[in-house]
């Protein structure tokens, strides 16, 4: 009996684990179904050069078109799935079509939060997920419009500097002190507010946005503390949440996203998850972590797919992004939600530095800021979870590859 | 026949380094491969960063930017973002000196 293999969710993790599966010599049936129009792409360029126009769809095509045809892999697109049988071991589509399999990889991705904001269902109020939310910001972005962003996390941020960059006026709310206060902390967050300061971007911090205002589009943005902001348009960036509701009466447990081990395995035999959805155990941190963030995607879609083949393939990646702002490189690496010192190599005021947040003598993450030769070569000492002294890693002349490895680990 | 120019100041550059010459106004990066001297793109077809200013890992270098990885013998992309190879260029040592076609 041929084997069927669905896919739900067709972004980078979705895409890339079908082309997994086939590129393992998997013959069963691949079924692909994403509730978007286009085949598997990705999202970076959404806020930054594809927001700017400057390059086209085609290149965040995860594979070209005619990949899927050629591979046999079934696609749906522009089709959601309405219902998940574990007992049964099928799924149920929105044209009414069914599909049993014998394993099921849930890749849906996140959806961003909405607030309920008074005025948020006026015209040209945006936010950000979507090839075609990028498409309705960028056609609003000619030079001398007015925009508000809504929230200073990395979309915000990104999309603030696309649209300096392509000549609109931008003012930001966030309730924070400064930008990405969040996950990087004040200091590092005190630099990127200035790359945004010297691009001439109004920055409204310890604020939040009390109701947008307008007849049919929003012309303005009232902020709590009574600022009034004119605007022509808004973009709202305050974080996402995971999709997870198809599986909410399948006995899957849930929590933060879907739970899965090292191997992408949910609490249900042949049920798997990966990509945004997936809060997945991380056998170097030792806790469930859950990343928004491309590579996690693009790493995390092929090694479910393994794992659905039986491969019994740990996933340990350090999880890793950038984010382009201006003419600035930011990196992180890593994962870490405190710390008890931050030490720096390099200077910040140059805006030239990697910043290591240590606890307990080791390095749980880092972020570098246009200095990314650093920050790769950091991933290594933060897989090793080592003690690693503040002066070697502030150092300039200790080359960071010597740093890990040093001590033996038995793990 | 493909042109070669003569590239000054490669005599340092030990194994495992790599650096961009100015080579007729094209940025190339010249990385020494086990004593091999490997020509390529310095700028990456990704986002134009420096692959010299990345790392350079055997015979792969790594863009300081984004992390795309690219195979300095043949330029294929082995990792993204990066969808298209950089350009590489056959060397030669002509006496004391490195030469790049180009």
């Amino acid at each position: 009996m041929t084997e069927t293999f669905v896919i739900v969710g067709a972004g980078l993790a979705g895409g890339g684990a079908a082309a997994t599966l086939r590129e393992e010599g998997f013959d069963g049936r691949v079924v692909l179904i994403g509730a978007e129009s286009q085949p598997p792409y990705e999202r970076p360029p959404l806020s930054k050069e594809y927001l700017r126009g400057e390059f086209p769809f085609e290149q965040t095509l995860v594979q070209p078109p005619d990949f899927y045809g050629e591979n046999d892999i079934e696609t749906r697109f522009s089709a959601r799935v309405t219902r998940v049988d574990a007992a049964g071991k099928a799924i149920e589509l929105d044209n009414a079509e069914s599909v049993s399999y014998e394993a099921l990889l849930l890749a849906t991705g996140a959806r961003n939060r909405r607030f309920p904001i008074p005025g948020l269902d006026l015209k040209g109020i945006y936010d950000l997920r979507t090839v075609a939310d990028s498409d309705q910001i960028r056609a609003e972005s000619s030079p001398g419009q007015r925009a508000v962003v809504v929230g200073m996390g990395f979309i915000g941020s990104e999309v603030a500097a696309s649209l300096r960059q392509s000549g609109v006026e931008v003012a930001v709310v966030d309730r924070n002190t400064v930008p990405l206060r969040r996950v990087l902390g004040e200091e590092v967050g005190r630099v990127v507010e200035g790359f945004h300061r010297d691009h001439g971007t109004e920055l409204i911090f310890e604020d939040k946005v009390a109701a947008f205002e307008g007849t049919e589009r929003v012309e303005r943005v009232i902020a709590q503390r009574g600022r009034v902001i004119e605007c022509d348009f808004a973009v709202v960036g305050l974080g996402v949440e995971p999709v997870t509701e198809l599986l909410a009466s399948t006995g899957v447990e849930i929590g933060n996203g879907v739970l899965v081990d090292e191997y992408c395995r949910t609490s249900v035999e042949g049920i798997f998850a990966a990509g945004d959805v997936a809060n997945h155990y991380h056998p170097v941190f030792e806790r469930h972590i859950r990343v928004e963030h491309w590579q996690n995607a693009l790493k995390q879609g092929p090694a479910a797919a393994l794992n659905m083949l039986g491969e019994n393939e740990p996933y340990s990646e350090i999880p890793w992004f950038w984010s382009d702002q201006y003419e600035h490189n930011i990196q992180y690496a890593g994962f870490h939600t405190e710390w008890d010192e931050l030490v720096v190599r390099g200077t910040m005021e140059e805006r030239n530095f990697i910043a290591f947040y240590r606890k307990d003598g080791r390095v749980l993450a880092a972020v570098a800021i246009n200095r990314g030769r650093d920050l790769r070569r950091s991933i290594p000492l933060i897989k090793a979870q080592e003690e690693i002294s503040a002066s070697e890693l502030s150092d300039p002349e200790v080359d960071l590859r010597t740093l890990a490895g040093m001590q033996e680990i038995h793990r | 026949m493909a042109e070669f120019a003569a590239v000054s100041g490669v005599d340092d550059l030990r194994e495992g380094e790599m650096r961009a010459f100015d080579v007729h106004g094209t940025e190339i990066a010249v990385a020494n491969v086990g004593g091999e001297f490997l020509a390529f793109d310095d700028t990456c077809t990704h986002m134009g960063c420096s692959l010299a200013e990345g790392d350079l890992e055997e015979s792969t270098v790594i863009c300081p930017c984004h992390g795309s990885e690219f195979d300095v013998r043949s330029g294929e992309v082995l990792q993204g973002p990066a969808r298209e190879p950089v350009e590489t260029y056959e060397t030669r040592v002509e006496g004391n000196n490195l030469e790049v076609e180009g």
